[in-house]
């Protein structure tokens, strides 16, 4: 039986490498990252050949309820019997529950919803409006920021790689300095139609705002006419402490992206969540932006029941108190390490391990997967181990990702290659 | 450790492998890159430039300013460019040091795989 789990591992390897990406596999393979994906439960994953890893990736921010919620699995399997996907120009009730529900649970004044299935979409929708309700076209967004590889969105990414070879993208897109107060206010006009930011950047490698920023940033899109998007895709649903990141600094955008975690990793869904005034520009244009599986009825009757697990088993709080057990464990490893793990990014499950140097990030990745931990290091800055764990990880699941983090320092410590000149 | 002259032997045949493959070639058309090498225990130096994908020359020394740097001991460089090892669990296990973009260091990993796809 083993046997047969690795010969079918093999194969699998072998047919994605063959059939889908090579380049994948190899990099996948070299970082020990090379699992299989089989049973998946709560925090954990099982590779084919039955070996378990606490899940520190989540696909970015997709698995907040942690993975096949018994809960929200239940509510799809109700949902088959009844419905599909729905026709996307139709009325339905379960669109109108969870807009109505979005609508509740987001800050301030953000009552409208337009739907979508992933970040990119949900965030292309976010810049459309902005232009076509402000008449205006300048979108200005954040160096090393990430909202997605679409059209509108890939022309506000910032990293050049991701961009150069399709370029020409989109024009009237101007980069600013994330965190960066006076960039902004040099950049920003009476011609700007958005300012488009992650409230913590986690592509860039968990990178938090200074404590005014996002404040002095609402005041200046108030005084030129500009809006507000905050693309809340990895930071939303409880993952940073609060329902949403911008919660943090009492700040209401006035167009909220979310995605991943809604759809519970089980059905694909993403909205773009806007204060009614906008509603305008939709009323002047109906039909204008159209998503044929965008709130599907099914995703949203997932997304209902996310968003009911996240509320009544307390996993806001949940992610506050696993943060701090977090917390207290990098302090030992910051004493413990300090030639190498330099500082400690964090925002309740959203955490981020600054290192040395960029080769410690695939580093880490490599040998956190020896120890039955999934992790992957920022795309954007791979000196940057990124750890977001379900939020319903366990008292006892924190204290092994903190042990395998000891050992695998500890294990860097005796390589070369660790300093921050190499 | 290995000699000066085996590593340029080495590079000259690594030259001729991606310039004669011509899936490369197209692939890596955009790339343009001075790269060096450096052996950290015999202190030789090699300069390699890429030219919209087409090596256009290795030699010893340091020439130019470089895009990459590799760093590693004169052995692994060696069966590195003969095909004789996996230049990315290398670099894992810090055997290997590159200063580069993270996608330089995907552009040269990918250079070995077309080459050598079994290693």
């Amino acid at each position: 039986m083993e046997e047969d789990r690795g010969r079918i591992k093999r194969e699998v390897l072998r047919d994605f490498a063959r059939y889908i990406d090579p380049m994948k596999v190899r990099t996948l393979k070299a970082a020990g990252l090379d699992i299989v994906e089989d049973r998946r439960e709560g925090a954990s994953v099982w590779d084919i050949t039955g070996r378990r890893y606490i899940d520190c990736t989540t696909g970015m921010g997709c698995f907040n309820v942690g993975r096949r919620h018994p809960r929200v699995v239940k509510a799809l399997k109700e949902a088959l019997d009844l419905l599909d996907t729905g026709i996307f120009l139709m009325v339905s009730r379960q669109k109108a529950q969870l807009a109505r529900r979005l609508a509740e649970i987001t800050p301030g004044n953000l009552t409208c919803t337009l739907f979508g299935t992933g970040g990119g979409e949900a965030n292309d929708a976010a810049i459309k409006l902005a232009r076509g309700f402000t008449g205006c076209k300048e979108i200005l967004y954040a160096e090393r920021g990430y909202h997605g590889h679409t059209g509108f969105a890939l022309s506000a990414i910032g990293r050049e790689a991701y961009r150069e070879p399709f370029e020409p993208l989109m024009p009237g897109f101007r980069r600013v300095p994330f965190g960066d107060v006076e960039a902004l206010e040099k950049a920003i006009s009476g011609e700007t139609a958005a300012v488009l930011l992650e409230p913590i950047q986690g592509e860039a490698g968990i990178r938090i705002p200074p404590d005014d920023y996002l404040q002095t940033v609402r005041r200046l899109c108030d005084e030129n006419g500009a809006l507000l998007i905050l693309d809340e895709v990895q930071t939303g649903f409880g993952r940073t402490g609060r329902m949403f990141a911008c919660e943090h600094w009492g700040v209401v955008p006035d167009i909220l992206t979310v995605a991943k975690s809604l759809g519970g990793s089980l059905y694909p869904i993403s909205a773009t969540i806007y204060r009614e005034d906008l509603l305008d520009f939709f009323i002047a244009h109906p039909f204008i932006h159209l998503s044929t599986f965008g709130g599907s009825d099914l995703g949203c009757v997932v997304a209902l029941a996310v968003i009911d697990v996240i509320q009544q088993e307390g996993l806001v709080e949940r992610a506050r108190a696993m943060g701090e057990r977090f917390a207290a464990g990098f302090e030992v490893l910051k004493r413990r390490y300090p030639g190498l793990l330099l500082e400690v990014r964090q925002k309740g499950l959203m955490m981020g391990l600054q290192f040395t140097n960029a080769s410690i990030g695939p580093r880490m990745s490599y040998q956190l997967a020896q120890r039955g931990v999934l992790a992957i290091y920022s795309g954007n800055d791979p000196s940057v181990m990124r750890l977001m764990p379900p939020l319903v990880i366990g008292e006892e699941e924190v204290d092994q990702v903190l042990e395998a983090l000891d050992e695998a320092m500890a294990q860097l410590m005796k390589e070369p290659g660790i300093g921050k000149e190499d | 450790m290995a000699t000066q002259e085996e590593i340029l032997e080495a590079l000259e045949d690594y030259k001729l492998q991606c310039n004669s493959n011509q899936r490369l070639r197209r692939m890596q058309k955009d790339w343009s890159r001075v790269i060096h090498f450096i052996c950290n225990d015999t202190e030789d130096t090699f300069t390699m430039e890429v030219i919209k994908g087409e090596i256009t020359e290795v030699r010893a020394g340091l020439h130019g300013p470089a895009d990459i740097v590799v760093t590693a001991d004169s052995e692994t460089f060696c069966d590195m460019f003969w095909g004789d090892l996996n230049p990315t669990q290398k670099y894992l296990r810090g055997e290997i040091q590159v200063k580069a973009s993270q996608e330089d260091i995907m552009r040269l990993d990918a250079i070995t795989m077309i080459i050598w796809p079994d290693v």
